[in-house]
């Protein structure tokens, strides 16, 4: 170790290693499946997803109201349009269900003892 | 590793949990929002630093924690269990007295191989104020190592 300069712009392996037993984290797989519970928990849209998802109700809404109101106007929302607020959504879902690279990535972060 | 990041900002295990946590909760809420042509591990680490500075902002840190803490490692060596509590428990103080900024740098340079012009990006500071953190960091823990394996040799 005291052949290391202070100014060494490479890590010090033996002070990294030391440092990582000193600050090791036990119940790695208790933490884990915690925050796994909490994303369950949680909303599986973002908040600007979520306003997407409003703003999509809230056209259909209007859409409605106008059809009732007999104006007529069913060319208001396109297909390829009412498809979005679905795939926005789907993100998030797709990501929990692990079908896109992403959750499993964040949870491996908290049970790595390893150094990247 | 963002535990172990966390930790080193609110010196309490379970702040530490809770602020990883938080910081994965919010991660997992802003994945839409990542870039994917940047690293992931530096985004998320910088998401999981705000989360604990954020919470020690909130709460009082408590104080340094038991003899619980022994790592999985040194359980494998009963000959070393006492060297390697001793060597923790020196280092964690050792960390305790050092600004915040330097700790971290320290840590997420040499004990989680970032590099510096990530660490730099990560806590929103130049790359040679990193520099200057890592070296006064490194100084006083390299000092506890040196002094612990003499105590050893002994």
């Amino acid at each position: 170790m005291s052949e290391h300069s202070p100014f060494d712009s490479a890590p010090d392996a033996e002070l990294g290693t030391a440092l990582r037993e000193a600050l090791a984290m036990p119940f790695g797989e208790t933490f884990v499946n915690r925050v796994r519970a909490r994303m369950r928990q949680s909303p599986a849209r973002s908040w600007d997803e979520e306003l997407a998802g409003w703003f999509w109700q809230g056209l259909a809404a209007a859409s409605l109201v106008t059809v009732l109101a007999g104006w007529g106007l069913n060319t208001v929302a396109p297909a390829d349009e009412a498809d979005t607020p679905a795939q926005t959504a789907s993100v998030a879902s797709q990501l929990f269900e692990g079908q896109m690279p992403g959750a499993n990535v964040l949870l491996a972060s908290a049970s790595s003892t390893e150094s990247p | 590793m963002a535990r172990r990041v966390a930790y080193a900002i609110l010196e309490d295990r379970e702040d530490a949990d809770d602020a990883a946590q938080e910081g994965f909760l919010s991660a997992w809420r802003a994945i839409a929002r990542y870039d994917s042509g940047k690293a992931f591990r530096p985004w998320l680490m910088q998401i999981v630093v705000n989360a604990a500075r954020d919470l020690r902002r909130r709460r009082r840190v408590r104080a340094a924690d038991s003899l619980d803490s022994v790592s999985p490692a040194s359980r494998d060596d009963p000959a070393r269990t006492a060297g390697a509590i001793d060597l923790g428990q020196r280092l964690r103080t050792a960390l305790a007295t050092l600004p915040e900024r330097q700790r971290l740098a320290v840590v997420l340079f040499d004990a989680e191989g970032y590099a510096q012009a990530e660490i730099a990006a990560m806590l929103g500071i130049p790359e040679g104020t990193v520099k200057s953190d890592v070296f006064h960091g490194r100084r006083a823990l390299r000092r506890v190592l040196s002094t612990v394996k003499e105590e050893w040799d002994e």
